[in-house]
């Protein structure tokens, strides 16, 4: 279980979280949706510490850290709990896919390179590049990049996996593949916060929607109701915005 | 002036048994050079308060400053240094034993290390940011993010200015000359002066700096092919 309470950040003056409270269950998928700017990268970058919180607590399962003043054995710790999945996969450049799925299980987990070896081959496998292990990232499609950056992730089995915007850096043919993948794992009871501006992949995927402006929550819960009947004006025009058919008459 | 071509073989043959020393000095002063310019480039990468304006300060002054200076402080200086440390620790080592060839390897050690650490820091900047957020989040210490993701893709970014490096400090190896070391050029003085045929001598002395420089550019362009098989080439 993932609990956020009372997320605060600041770049300089910039308030860009404005105290942000949010649990998420074991098992559950939640989308984080909301316009540019709104802060929703930043929040998921506070549950691993790449962005150091100015303010409040992040809990991963019963490990505790304190937002402000965390130190460096509780961020570790808090990175050992969970994964991440670039918007610009962040592949290890000069190693192989086989490689990049391996090295945390070997370096940061410490399991026999054998056996590391195996299950680096088997995620790679569910993710459908079996045949890719050894090919260096450049070497692969943005959306074969984007599946291993994945397989690195499951591969080390986190509590939580958090994507941040995994589709956004794709050409539209191949979004299709990856959030197939995600899907596919969703299923398998992984939990998963997806910052996402794939709505139809929200709505059919998530078990909680959470939609975020300006450094807040607006409005969150069953995406099929949210997507139907948005209570929160912001909510609406954003929804409207963003699926324009609603808006169009031909 | 007759061109004795014999002579330049002759001088050449010479030359070799010095070769040792030479490439003593460079490889000394590169690694040296280099180990200490990483740590400087860390120091003022990660912005260290204090440590890195001082580092900031001794690039800026051992760059502002010829090599040969440096040489030359260092071989007047430390002596006096050394013998007042010694003597106030009661000890009976001075600093005329002290080897003429360890003054060389040390002030050109200090002048490598300011350019190496602008060609590492040049190296580190290379790599993506991403790479090292990658690598925390799947748990990662700072220490092995950047031992195996971080230093692999800088070293491949700074090869190229590596060599350049290499290839400058053998040359600027010569200078140990001017505090008695017999290196190439010294003993191609040596070889020229006893025979009065300077120019065969010399001749001799470029031709095995060639030799060398042109072993170091194929040795670099060997390593760089190597370890830069996951770049599909820059701009082209």
């Amino acid at each position: 279980m993932i609990q956020l309470s009372r997320i605060t950040k600041a770049f300089g003056r910039h308030e860009v979280l404005k105290g942000i409270d949010l649990t998420v269950g074991k098992g559950e998928v939640v989308a984080i949706l909301g316009p540019s700017g709104s802060g929703k990268t930043t929040l998921l970058r506070c549950i691993n510490f790449l962005e150091k919180p100015s303010g409040g607590t992040v809990a991963i399962g019963d490990f505790k850290a304190d937002g402000k003043h965390p130190s460096k054995k509780e961020i570790h710790a808090l990175r050992l709990k969970s994964a991440m999945v670039f918007q610009h996969y962040n592949l290890f450049r000069h190693k192989t896919a086989l490689e990049n799925v391996m090295e945390g299980l070997v370096v940061v987990r410490k399991i026999p390179k054998e056996q590391a070896r195996a299950k680096s081959i088997s995620v790679l496998e569910k993710v459908g590049l079996g045949s890719k292990i050894d090919a260096y990232p450049s070497q692969l499609s943005g959306g074969q990049q984007q599946r291993v950056g994945i397989a690195r992730a499951l591969a080390l089995e986190p509590e939580v996996i958090l994507f941040d915007e995994p589709t956004s850096a794709l050409d539209p043919e191949l979004v299709g593949e990856v959030l197939e993948v995600i899907r596919r794992i969703a299923k398998e009871g992984i939990t998963m916060i997806v910052v996402t501006h794939e709505m139809g992949f929200a709505r059919d995927v998530a078990n909680r929607v959470v939609f975020m402006d300006e450094g807040l929550v607006i409005e969150e819960g069953d995406p099929k109701e949210i997507f139907a009947r948005p209570k929160e004006e912001r909510t609406k025009q954003f929804l409207k915005r963003i699926t324009p058919e609603a808006s169009y008459s031909i | 002036m007759k061109l004795d071509p014999a002579f330049i073989w002759t001088a050449f043959v010479q030359l070799l048994s010095v070769i040792p020393t030479t490439l003593l000095i460079t490889a000394v002063s590169v690694l040296g050079g280099f180990l200490i310019g990483t740590g400087i480039a860390l120091l003022r990468l990660y912005r260290v308060p204090v440590l890195s304006q001082i580092a900031a300060g001794y690039v800026t002054f051992i760059r502002g400053t010829p090599m040969i200076t440096h040489l030359l402080l260092i071989y007047f200086g430390l002596p006096a240094i050394v013998d007042a440390v010694s003597e106030s620790l009661g000890s009976s080592f001075r600093s005329v034993s002290i080897p003429y060839l360890a003054f060389a390897l040390i002030a050109f050690t200090i002048t490598a290390s300011a350019y190496m650490s602008e060609v590492v820091r040049s190296g580190l900047l290379a790599v993506n940011r991403g790479q090292l957020e990658a690598a925390y989040s799947i748990g990662m210490t700072t220490p092995q993010a950047l031992r195996r993701i971080v230093f692999p893709q800088a070293l491949a970014a700074s090869l190229p200015n590596l060599s350049n490096s290499l290839i400058g400090m053998l040359h600027g190896s010569t200078l140990a000359f001017t505090v008695s070391v017999v290196e190439i050029m010294a003993k191609a003085q040596i070889v020229a002066s006893t025979n009065w045929k300077f120019f065969e001598a010399y001749l001799a002395a470029a031709l095995i700096f060639w030799g060398l420089t042109v072993l170091i550019e194929q040795l670099a362009s060997r390593i760089e092919r190597r370890i830069n098989v996951y770049n599909r080439g820059g701009v082209a």
